[in-house]
């Protein structure tokens, strides 16, 4: 653990402004070389970049086309459902996180040092650029609804964080944990459900479609990515084969071509009457893609339980099923949750790819075609354009990787 | 406890909620439903719940025909990022020449110019999108070659508009034809006819083109602006429009006379299906006829109204006089008798698609003019 | 068989051994029966719409032109095929190279204690590693292509050894006989460099005098080239301008170079991450005693640090490696026509759809084993050395 740590402890600003600069700029005749070369270079592309993003970019394209962007050609008059879905999303996270914390106190492993403006201070550098993302896209809109939006959404967080703790604090009973444990699975289902009653999932563009995509694929795609990678570790031969023919032929692949496959080759293999809508495939795709992955990730989770863990689970006489199900699989899974996320992530950024292999308007695509526009065509607007496109991925990539990077730290994976 | 208590509420209020906006759906759904006039009859399920319909089972029976009409909406495969022919507006909506036409068919068809699914399709898998079923028709820009229509399993109808492959280069660099471009760069769209085009009139020429496929029109732009290109080859309509939008200003760039293709761009349909086939044709040539007639969305009205003319009442689908009494022409096409009055009411005829979308970007009628004025369009007589 | 205790075998449908078996008969029968169906209605779905399955369509001509090779539309499918193939391992041998040289400094950089290094390198990594690899492709075609790369009337001519502009970057290229000649002397020079590396290594282990086989190693391959080139007849073609064109020399492709471009830096910052936790994940005492040994700060990172960081990076950097081949396949949509790209256009001229993208994934999956087959040889080697 102690190896971990860096001794050569960087000294902050304040110990001293001549002394810090020394120590930090201007160590050696090299660092120093590196320090002006480098910082003149960093200077340059930054000020280029603050320059275009708050003076020259013409971003009025993107407020036009703003509603075209995040959720494609969804009907207006079902907008509200998309806020109702959001705003139970947030309460339902917030909800989450609240029982992981109650039980983080309860088991006494949750950091307490960290209180009144320093916890602020905290969720800031946390979800701050989050926050503000969401603030920014309010921000052009000049109708009411937004921003009742964003105020219930940022209540619901809030009182589903508090609503979460209190659950989690009071013992309940058995029936109405069991009760509220499955509301939490399910909500995410019946927000789905929800939506889908409104649009099939046929039409559902934009980042919307990038969002529910990844997000539907990482989730399908877990129960296969168990199953093989329990496959890939068995004694039985025909069984080991298979899962290890299948893992390494897909991994072997590029998505790029499977999403292409997908799109001109599936009406082939498939009666017609199953031949599904392409934003159906495209998941349908990534679920089989990233399905290979996972078992990778599990399969690793599994090696890093102990084998004591197993032979004691033996020793205690339960069947091998109860021994995976109830000893082995639980540790594995959580040591693999960072992993995981990490291939959300990268799941996410390549949602991108379907637009592109598919023609479904994702973020990507609709960021493109509206360059085309009457009003916007042939004036370069491509770049603004992108710009708001990597924008938004990159503030949920970076989100996202960095509360995984906490997490593992919080789990201490690879830590014995 | 209480918690439980307020996550109960929650649920309770979103489910209100969804209640709500479940009504509102509803009275929309209703409200814009008009009964398709001389359909059949129209099953008012949601309109929009299937986008990709699989291909009926045995399409010899029915027909698309009948399978368009029962699901009241046209499946049409277009594009979204074509200047003049097919872009996507911030509120969603398709405009374009190619997307009007997708209108004219469903105003022949279903009697609503609005009862339209676009599907934008990419480049490669637009015959595939017709084969399968996902879609009635394409209207996507598309040239109608032998080899597409024999072996990509398409039917290609009447052309809705004649175009040609040309080239475009920088007024200053000099090049007045095409032959005098040798050893140049030949920027085009990836997975289009062009790429093949200009390799085969490089050869015809005598002449050494290096072909670049781009696939978004933002980067061969940007690549003729940064002159990593000599020359961009594309159709001359796409060239023209591309061309009034230019940053530098049009006349900074130049379209060479030579046209080295013939590019009839038509609508499609899946092989095997004429009556489904005709349904489309005779929609499109609606538009031609009208303009013919004269006869305008504005003026279809007072013309039906006042108009003697035995062939504009046939063409409308109006009563008209004959020795056995009234009548009304029915060609028995499977389109409602009225359908030519639905298409210029709702849509308009071909002059007027072209003035409202080609014609800004700087296009001439040229060849796509009435055969009366010396171009191409000619619908065969209706009667 | 195990040796059997009298009576202690259990009936069929309980014995555990059988069991297993009929288990995994059913799990397979259950996937051949689903792979069967697949297929059966692909037969009867191509052959009812005309399309054929085989692979004849390789045969025909490609009617499409390779920019940047002297493939031209009169040769057949397959030999377009072939140059896919060679652009995509092309594009992914120098990617690889180029990733990890970056993403080794980056990841240095990270550790750095210059407050200006080590931030630059974590601005670059957290931006580049969050972002779609299809948006970083296309704005290196409009920021790096279009915008830093100076037009060909104002071409970069440093030393008049390279042009650089925005329709390509010339380089010094040989010319004269074929280059597996060249390639030969190459493989003969590296041999030469391994057979006086043992022998310096025994020379050095009797007699206590430094070994300096790399140097010796390289001044061997410099020779062997240099006597090789003047000897076989081999010259030099220098890259020019000539109008609106590049010639002489090779020509680097801008589509080649910004795809290039893209998949370096983004792939740098996923190994710039793995070199630091790998680095990190070095006991801190053989810095220490590196320090100690009064080695210069670049000394302890070259011959203490690095060799044992990366001895635990390699098979993550493996990963990233068959990464950056399969990325490559993005090369498609921006005029570098790679394996996907050639298929592609391919199936859009009339090819059918799936016995060509068979094809393709096939190709990727051989290059995939290949280099994790290659990953394993190093890593196998590395771990070797370890005690």
């Amino acid at each position: 653990m102690t190896t971990l740590t860096d001794t050569r402890r960087t000294l902050r600003p304040r110990d001293g402004a001549l002394i810090w600069l020394r120590q930090n700029l201007f160590r050696s005749r090299l660092d120093a070389l590196l320090t002006l070369v480098l910082g003149a270079i960093g200077l340059y592309l930054m000020f280029r970049f603050v320059q275009f993003v708050f003076v020259n970019a013409r971003w009025e394209i993107i407020q036009v086309n703003l509603k075209l962007l995040l959720v494609g050609r969804w009907p207006v008059v079902h907008l509200l459902r998309i806020a109702v879905s959001v705003i139970a999303l947030a309460f339902w996270g917030g909800v989450f996180v609240g029982l992981i914390r109650a039980r983080q106190v309860r088991r006494g492993t949750a950091d307490l040092d960290l209180v009144g403006w320093r916890r602020i201070g905290d969720l800031g550098r946390r979800f701050g650029l989050l926050i503000a993302t969401v603030l920014l896209l309010l921000a052009p809109t000049t109708t009411a609804g937004p921003r009742m939006v964003a105020i219930g959404l940022f209540a619901a967080v809030l009182l589903g964080r508090v609503a979460g703790s209190r659950l989690g604090s009071v013992p309940l009973p058995t029936a109405l944990v069991r009760l509220s444990t499955l509301g939490l699975v399910i909500t995410p289902f019946v927000v789905f459900l929800y939506l889908v009653d409104a649009v099939p999932f046929a039409k559902w563009e934009g980042f919307l479609f990038n969002l529910t995509a990844a997000g539907a694929g990482i989730i399908l795609c877990f129960p296969l990515g168990v199953l093989l990678a329990l496959g890939r570790r068995s004694k039985l031969p025909l069984l080991r084969s298979l899962s290890v023919a299948y893992i390494e032929l897909v991994r072997g692949a590029p998505l790029y071509v499977l999403l292409l496959m997908a799109n001109v080759s599936l009406e082939f293999f498939v009666p017609p009457w199953i031949a599904p809508s392409k934003p159906l495939r495209a998941v349908v795709t990534f679920t089989l893609f990233t399905a290979a992955y996972v078992a990778e990730i599990v399969r690793g989770g599994l090696q890093s339980v102990p084998y004591g863990q197993e032979e004691a689970a033996k020793a205690l006489g339960l069947s091998p099923y109860r021994q995976m199900t109830r000893i082995v699989l639980p540790q594995a899974l959580r040591n693999v949750i960072p992993a995981q996320i990490g291939q959300f992530i990268s799941l996410f950024k390549d949602t991108t790819l379907a637009g592109l292999a598919l023609g479904i308007l994702d973020l990507l695509a609709a960021g493109q075609a509206i360059t085309q526009q009457e009003a916007y065509r042939g004036q370069g607007l491509i770049i603004e354009s992108l710009l708001f496109v990597a924008f938004l991925f990159w503030v949920g990539s970076f989100t996202m990787s960095r509360e995984s990077q906490r997490l593992e730290r919080k789990l201490g994976v690879g830590v014995r | 406890m209480r918690a439980s208590k307020s996550l109960v509420t929650v649920a309770a209020l979103m489910l209100m909620l969804g209640a709500c906006t479940q009504d509102a759906d509803t009275t929309t759904t209703t409200a814009g439903l008009e009964e398709p006039s001389g359909a059949t009859t129209s099953t008012s399920a949601g309109t929009g719940s299937t986008a990709t319909t699989a291909p009926s089972e045995e399409p010899a029976a029915g027909g698309l025909l009948a399978e368009v009409i029962a699901r009241d909406e046209l499946n049409c495969g277009t594009r979204d990022e074509l200047p003049g022919f097919a872009v996507l507006t911030a509120e969603g909506d398709h405009v374009g020449f190619d997307a009007d036409f997708c209108r004219v068919i469903a105003a022949a068809v279903l009697g609503d110019a609005s009862k339209v699914n676009f599907v934008d399709l990419a480049t490669e898998d637009r015959f595939t999108a017709l084969q399968s079923g996902q879609i009635d028709v394409l209207v996507r820009n598309t040239t109608w070659t032998a080899v597409r229509d024999g072996s990509e399993g398409a039917t290609f109808l009447q052309p809705t508009f004649y175009d040609g492959q040309g080239m475009m280069v920088a007024s200053d660099s000099g090049f007045a034809n095409v032959s005098e471009m040798d050893g140049v760069i030949v920027c085009v769209a990836t997975g289009t006819t062009t790429e093949g085009n200009a390799a085969t009139e490089a050869t015809r020429l005598g002449v050494e083109w290096e072909v670049r496929p781009f696939d978004s029109p933002d980067l061969i732009q940007e690549a003729f602006l940064a002159g990593t290109c000599d020359g961009w080859s594309s159709d001359v309509s796409q060239l023209t429009a591309l061309r009034s939008v230019y940053p530098d200003g049009p006349e900074t760039l130049t379209i060479l006379p030579q046209v080295f293709s013939k590019e009839p761009l038509a609508p499609a349909v899946r092989d095997g299906d004429s009556e489904w086939a005709q349904a489309v044709s005779w929609a499109i040539l609606a538009t031609i006829q009208a303009e013919e007639f004269g006869i305008t969305s504005e003026s279809v009205d007072d013309t039906l109204a006042s108009t003697e003319d035995i062939g504009i009442l046939r063409f409308l689908g109006a009563e008209f006089e004959t020795a056995e009494g009234t009548t009304v022409l029915d060609p028995d096409l499977g389109l409602p008798v009225d359908f030519a009055y639905q298409v210029v009411s709702q849509v308009g005829n071909y002059g007027e698609i072209f003035e409202a979308h080609l014609a800004p970007l700087g296009l001439e009628r040229g060849v796509n003019a009435l055969w009366t004025d010396g171009g191409l369009l000619y619908a065969p007589p209706y009667r | 068989m195990t040796t059997r205790q009298a009576g202690a075998r259990p009936p069929a449908w309980r014995d555990v051994r059988v069991l297993r078996w009929v288990f995994q008969l059913v799990v397979f029968a259950a996937v051949a029966a689903v792979v069967y169906w697949l297929i059966d209605n692909y037969r009867n779905n191509t052959a009812s719409s005309g399309i054929p399955t085989n692979f004849e369509f390789l045969t025909g001509p490609s009617s499409f032109d390779i920019p940047g090779s002297d493939f031209d539309q009169n040769q057949p499918v397959h030999s377009a095929i072939v140059v896919g193939v060679l652009n995509t391992i092309r594009i992914s041998v120098v990617g690889v190279i180029l990733a990890t040289a970056l993403g080794t400094l980056i990841g240095i950089g990270r550790l750095s204690t210059n407050w200006v290094v080590n931030k630059l390198s974590a601005v670059y990594v957290e931006v580049i590693r969050n972002l779609p690899l299809l948006v970083i492709v296309v704005f290196t075609f409009l920021g790096v292509v279009f915008q830093v790369l100076p037009r060909i009337e104002n071409a970069w001519k440093p030393l008049d050894l390279v042009v650089v502009s925005n329709r390509g970057i010339g380089v010094p290229w040989y010319h004269g006989n074929s280059g597996g000649l060249l390639l030969l002397l190459a493989i003969f020079g590296a041999f030469g460099w391994w057979l006086i590396a043992r022998w310096r290594r025994i020379v050095s282990e009797r007699t206590g005098e430094p070994p300096r086989s790399g140097f010796i190693g390289a001044m061997f391959l410099v020779l062997t080239f240099i006597i090789g080139w003047v000897i076989l007849g081999f010259g030099v073609t220098l890259p020019e301008v000539d109008g609106r064109q590049i010639v002489g020399g090779i020509r680097i492709d801008p589509s080649y170079f910004a795809v290039l471009i893209a998949l370096v830096i983004y792939t740098a910052s996923h190994i710039a991450e793995i070199v630091r936790g790998s680095i990190q994940a070095v006991p801190k005492g053989q810095g220490e005693a590196a320090s100690a040994l009064a080695l210069s700060p670049f000394q302890r990172m070259w011959n203490v640090v690095l060799p044992q960081a990366m001895r635990i990076a390699i098979p993550p950097l493996g990963n990233q490696y068959l990464n950056l081949i399969k990325n490559s396949s993005l090369g498609a949509g921006f005029a570098y026509i790679e394996l996907t790209s050639v298929t592609q256009i391919t199936v859009g001229n009339g090819s059918p759809a799936v016995p060509a993208f068979a094809l393709a994934l096939a190709f990727y999956v051989v290059l995939s084993l290949v280099t994790s087959a290659l990953v394993n040889v190093v890593n196998r080697r590395f771990a070797l050395v370890e005690r």
